[in-house]
């Protein structure tokens, strides 16, 4: 799993092993448990790298 | 939107499951993704078996058999009976209502209210409310609501986002007048924008169905299915019910003057495991407080759901305690709504199956 704080900006999130269905779920999950943030699979898959998803979480969670 | 109800209480609960019974194991050749990745899939989501109806089977064959359960058992008169809602997404005909043609295969008094009612996960909720608005007229003194679905016929074999977790069932609640001091507390909502998260697209008069929409299509995941099969957008239900549910069972608790922990049971529709324990995370409920067991033993039934939580966790209690209850569905629509009420003293709970062609029935005589 992906721990936002640790993160390398530069990984490519296609790249990695497990990246699928089951991850994607995992991490809007997770980005709620977390962060009350709230990202559609479409919003994640479109994410690059792990900095795009940093930044979109970031962007949510600013009031 | 709020309701409240006095003087009406569920008598007696009857959940019925096909015999068939298939798994998850034996289905993953059938997925295009390779076998470890559904291993996983299937451990977190919490799937394994479910109960699927054989060809041909339909709503009205399984509520006309478990009718005749209650009523070769003496658990139901027939001439009590003064209406009969199905609730239903999958049913015999567009027309004529499958309420009607049970109605008919029953040989029911002329002298009632049939209702076919199309709704799904958040079914049960609104078959309840529709329920206690009926016995508000001096007419009404018993209500049987039949919740009923075989959506596995409407399913892709090979869409593994489905597929697994769909289970067909039915369920028979018989609704009575009770005691005023019986409070049922409800509330519903609705929002029609985001209809398409669960959908069969085609079938009706917009898409209707031909050779086209039977073609099974890669949707761009590795998942195939037809536009007559139905499809269901996962992350977005999962958000819908994270933000959601939580402020409804709230808002129904904070009208009722009711604590959480007050709260016996938290008997919810059932999507699946994974889901469940999230949404259970986020209210702070403790796991044992709310069954999420069914999909992993019979499948995701729709608006069955809720009954078989409680038919197949709770049915030897609730003949003899009573408990307060929270209910919640949550789903097609998009539909939510739940509800506070006093569960048990029931006069019958149970789980009987639905034979298997040729086979013999095996439920008790």
């Amino acid at each position: 799993m992906l721990e936002l704080p640790q993160l390398d900006a530069g990984i490519i999130l296609a790249d990695c092993e497990y990246w699928d269905s089951l991850t994607v779920l995992s991490i809007i999950a997770m980005l709620d448990a977390s962060y009350g943030v709230h990202l559609s699979a479409g919003e994640v898959r479109a994410m690059k790298t792990a900095g795009d998803l940093v930044a979109a979480v970031e962007q949510r969670r600013r009031p | 939107m709020n309701f409240l109800f006095h003087g009406k209480r569920i008598s007696g609960l009857l959940a019925l499951v096909p015999q068939n019974e298939a798994s998850f194991l034996e289905e993953m050749k059938n997925f295009n993704f390779p076998t470890g990745r559904s291993l996983k899939l299937k451990e977190v989501m919490g799937y394994d078996k479910h109960r699927l109806v054989q060809d041909g089977v339909c709503v009205s064959d399984l509520a006309v058999f478990a009718m005749q359960h209650l009523l070769s058992r003496g658990l139901l008169d027939r001439d009590h009976i003064d209406a009969l809602i199905l609730v239903t997404q999958s049913p015999d005909h567009l027309m004529p209502p499958t309420s009607s043609i049970i109605q008919g295969r029953l040989d029911l008094n002329h002298d009632m209210f049939c209702l076919d009612i199309n709704q799904g996960c958040a079914g049960f909720i609104v078959g309840l409310i529709e329920a206690c608005l009926l016995l508000e007229q001096p007419a009404v003194r018993k209500v049987v609501l039949i919740n009923a679905d075989v959506l596995s016929r409407k399913t892709s074999p090979r869409d593994r986002n489905s597929y697994p977790l769909i289970g067909d069932a039915a369920s028979i609640t018989v609704i009575d007048r009770s005691d005023a001091r019986d409070v049922i507390y409800a509330n519903l909502k609705m929002d029609g924008t985001r209809h398409e998260a669960l959908m069969i697209p085609a079938g009706g008069l917009r898409v209707p169905s031909d050779a086209a929409t039977a073609v099974l299509q890669d949707v761009g995941d590795g998942n195939l299915r037809a536009k007559d099969h139905l499809r269901m957008d996962g992350s977005a239900v999962f958000n819908f019910v994270q933000v959601e549910v939580p402020p409804m069972i709230e808002s129904l608790l904070g009208t009722a003057g009711v604590g959480l922990e007050a709260v016996d049971w938290f008997l919810f529709h059932q999507p699946n495991r994974f889901m469940l324990h999230k949404l259970a995370d986020k209210m702070g409920i403790p796991y044992a407080k709310m069954p999420s067991n069914i999909v992993e033993h019979f499948g995701n039934s729709s608006g069955v759901t809720i009954p078989m939580a409680i038919v197949s966790n709770l049915a030897a209690r609730m003949l003899g305690e009573r408990f307060r209850a929270c209910l919640a569905g949550f789903g097609v629509g998009l539909t939510w709504g739940s509800m506070l009420l006093s569960l048990g003293e029931m006069s019958f709970c149970e789980l009987i199956e639905y034979p298997n062609a040729g086979a013999q029935p095996q439920n008790d005589a």
